[in-house]
This record gives C-alpha cells, structure tokens and sequence, in this order.
C-alpha cells in the first residue's frame, strides 16, 4: 500500500502546533535493543527520527486502533502501543523518567482521531445544552447546525462516519494498574474486519453490537474510568518516586 | 520512511458511512479516470481496485483543499500545488456534495478547531471548562491558543 508520504511529512512542517515532542528509546523486535529517537506527536501521527534537527524522517506510526498501555515488566518506565488485531504490531517504548513517561502516556491516550470525534461530539452536546439554558434562540432544539463550509466557528456536526469508526474500535487507552489486576473495559466489541463488507455501507444503528448504547453518555463514563486510573497511576508513581529518592539510578539500558 | 503498514490496511477495512465506486483521476499528465473503491476512514482517503482487499494507496486529509469541479465531479488539491490534484467522479450530484462536505470535515485540524471553539463558548456559557472533569485540560493538543489557558494552571493534581 502507498502512503503518499510527502502529505504527511508536509502536514508535520505546517504551521498547527506540534502536539508532544521528545527523546523516546524505541525497541527495535528483532533483536530487543532499545534505540533513541526523537519523536513529533502532531495530531494521530506519532513521526520519528534519529534527532530534532534531522530533515530525514525514520517512519512514523498512525495512530488508530490502538491501545496505550504501561508495561510492567521489562524496562524502566516503559509503555507500549498494542495494536489489536491478527498479525498486527506492538511499540515499544521507554522514557527518560517517570515524569516523561506519564506525559507521553496521556498524550498518546488522547491522540487518536476517533477519540477526538467522540469528544467533539460530546461537547457539541454539552454546548447545545449550555445554549438553550442561557434562553438563547440560536439553535434549533437537540439538533447542529449544519455547515458546508469550513468556518469552524460555527459549531458543525460531525459526519456519522467519525462515531461508526469510533464504535469499530477497541475504546483505546487501557492502562493496567499494579494493584488491581483488572484490565480497562473495551466499550464496543471489536467487528471482526474480514467479516465486515469492504465497500458496504456501514450497518444501520440498530444493528451495532450494543444497541440502545449511547456513545456520548458512555464516553462521560469512559473518561471517569481512564481519569481514576490516571489519577491512581499518578499517585502511585508518586509513592515510589519518594521512595527510590536516595536510589542511585540504574542504567536503563542493559548492555551486558 | 517506515510506516505501519499492516496497521493501515487494518484500518482501510473498518467500516465507513463513506465508501463507494467513483472514477479517480491522479495527478500526473497523461493519469486517466480509474474506477475505484474510494472509502473515507478517519483522517484517510484510501482507495482500492474494485474487489481488491488491500488499498492501493491512502491519502492524508490535512491540509488539502476540496473543490467541486462540476455538478458531478470533485477534486482534492494536495500542498497547494496543481500537480498534486486528484479529480474524482461521482454518480450523482447528491453524492458529490455529500462527499465534498464529509471529505472537508474528515480532518483532525477542523475537529480540533471545533473542539476548541466548543470548549471556548462552553466555558463562556457556564464559567465552567468542559475537559476539567475529563482529566485532559492540560493536553497541549486542546489549547486554545499558544499554550494561553482558560482557567489558571491547576498544578495540584500533578
């Protein structure tokens, strides 16, 4: 498949801000060595390269469908993106820090298009709301204002095709916490992508797995589940942080 | 550049409202009209041979620019630049507007710009800023301008 790369090497240079940046060490599979890279995080596009001022892009790895999680085992604040599916691939990666890794862990839970979908629409619905409570008459009840054009300051809904992509995939970050062995729900059930018709419709509402579910109310729920376990990650890393103060570092990279 | 390529075919196969036969043209002198499967996912225009289940390529909808070229007929203009312009024919005018308006809309800018305008006016309407009870207030990626905040910074969660 052709990635016209040019397009999206082009969209990282232009003028929207840059979402994250820094030194990552990147595990290379083959043979378990950690490499470090400078990575861009610009939208649902993680780029990276060897450093900042390299014109030479190494690759870059789009980010939908799949799931950020911190790794456990291995090395020293490592996390992973898990892509989920037959023969698809895991990333891995390692920060400099506790700090680091946090950061880049939240940024990269919040990076996928449809994650931002769900939540336009969200607050799309937060803000009709907020309108017909202050008596304003601008808008039609319970409905968007529709825009062909692309002056975003009209508040435009979103094509349906963003919440049918949102609903294909896993619901995203999953972040297993050290003392609860319980993993972050899955929302939607993912559709099996051999099963589902490549250039058929997306099925009607009625039949997606959970019928009568609303994206927007869950989403609410999704993100006080991921805020609790931010919030417990935090904390937790905070208590060992105190704790390994007076602890010499180790090296993070086992050479031997 | 490497890229994660089985990752994107993976995607190229999720379900899209927006999928269907329309003769593609690239932009190369002398590239003729093609039929192909053209399916809109996320913030990708990808675009198979009829029956075919890998794509042959995907094109990133960022900063390009749609254009209706004729009652049928659309094209995208890639980097601003002619040689970069993909025609596309529909089989309807109802299609071509529906994939004009979804194509403009598809790109993660113009949703975060609605983002930002919707956090913007919510916070104006209630005094409140919507992200705070979602943890993501922070996130540079929501700012609404160079890094200028709604609220002061809240460094006690930290």
């Amino acid at each position: 498949m052709k990635l016209h790369e040019k397009l999206l090497t082009h969209y990282l240079s232009c003028t929207s801000p840059v979402d994250k940046q820094g030194y990552l060490y990147k595990k290379k599979e083959r043979n378990a060595t950690y490499h470090r890279r400078w990575f861009v995080l610009k939208a649902n596009l993680l780029f990276y390269q060897e450093r900042p001022a390299d014109r030479h892009l190494l690759g870059v790895i789009v980010l939908e469908g799949c799931a950020v999680r911190r790794s456990e085992s291995g090395a020293q604040f490592a996390f992973s993106l898990v892509f989920e599916g037959p023969g698809l691939k895991t990333y891995r990666f390692a920060a400099g820090d506790g700090q680091a890794q946090e950061s880049w862990v939240k940024a990269l839970l919040s990076a996928s298009y449809c994650y931002l979908s769900l939540l336009v629409r969200d607050l799309g619905r937060q803000y009709e709301e907020a309108k017909q409570q202050q008596g304003s008459g601008e808008s039609c009840h319970g409905s968007f204002i529709q825009q062909t054009t692309t002056n975003f300051f009209f508040p435009v809904q979103g094509p349906t095709a963003e919440v049918r992509e949102g609903r294909s995939f896993s619901a995203g970050p999953s972040i297993p916490n050290r003392v609860v062995t319980k993993k972050s729900p899955k929302l939607w059930p993912r559709r099996n992508a051999h099963v589902t018709p490549l250039n058929g419709p997306a099925p009607s509402y009625g039949e997606w797995p959970l019928v009568g579910f609303d994206p927007l109310e869950d989403f609410s729920k999704l993100h006080d589940h991921y805020g609790q376990e931010v919030k417990k990650a935090r904390e937790e890393w905070l208590r060992s942080r105190r704790a390994e103060e007076a602890h010499v570092d180790e090296d993070l990279i086992d050479l031997g | 550049m490497r890229f994660n390529e089985k990752e994107m075919v993976s995607l190229s196969r999720q379900p899209s409202e927006m999928a269907a036969e329309l003769g593609m043209r690239g932009p190369k002198k002398g590239d003729v009209v093609k039929k192909r499967l053209v399916k809109l996912v996320v913030n990708f225009l990808f675009y198979f041979r009829t029956d075919e289940e890998e794509p042959i390529g995907a094109l990133l909808l960022e900063q390009c620019r749609v254009e209706r070229e004729d009652t049928q007929a659309f094209s995208i203009v890639f980097l601003d630049e002619a040689e970069r312009k993909y025609l596309f024919e529909c089989n309807s005018e109802e299609q071509c507007g529906e994939w004009v308006d979804s194509i403009i809309k598809a790109s993660y800018e113009f949703m975060r710009k609605n983002l930002i305008f919707y956090r913007t006016e919510i916070h104006r309407l209630t005094g409140k800023d919507p992200l705070e009870q979602y943890g993501i207030s922070d996130e540079t990626r929501f700012q609404v301008n160079n890094g200028l905040q709604l609220m002061p910074r809240d460094t006690s969660s930290l």
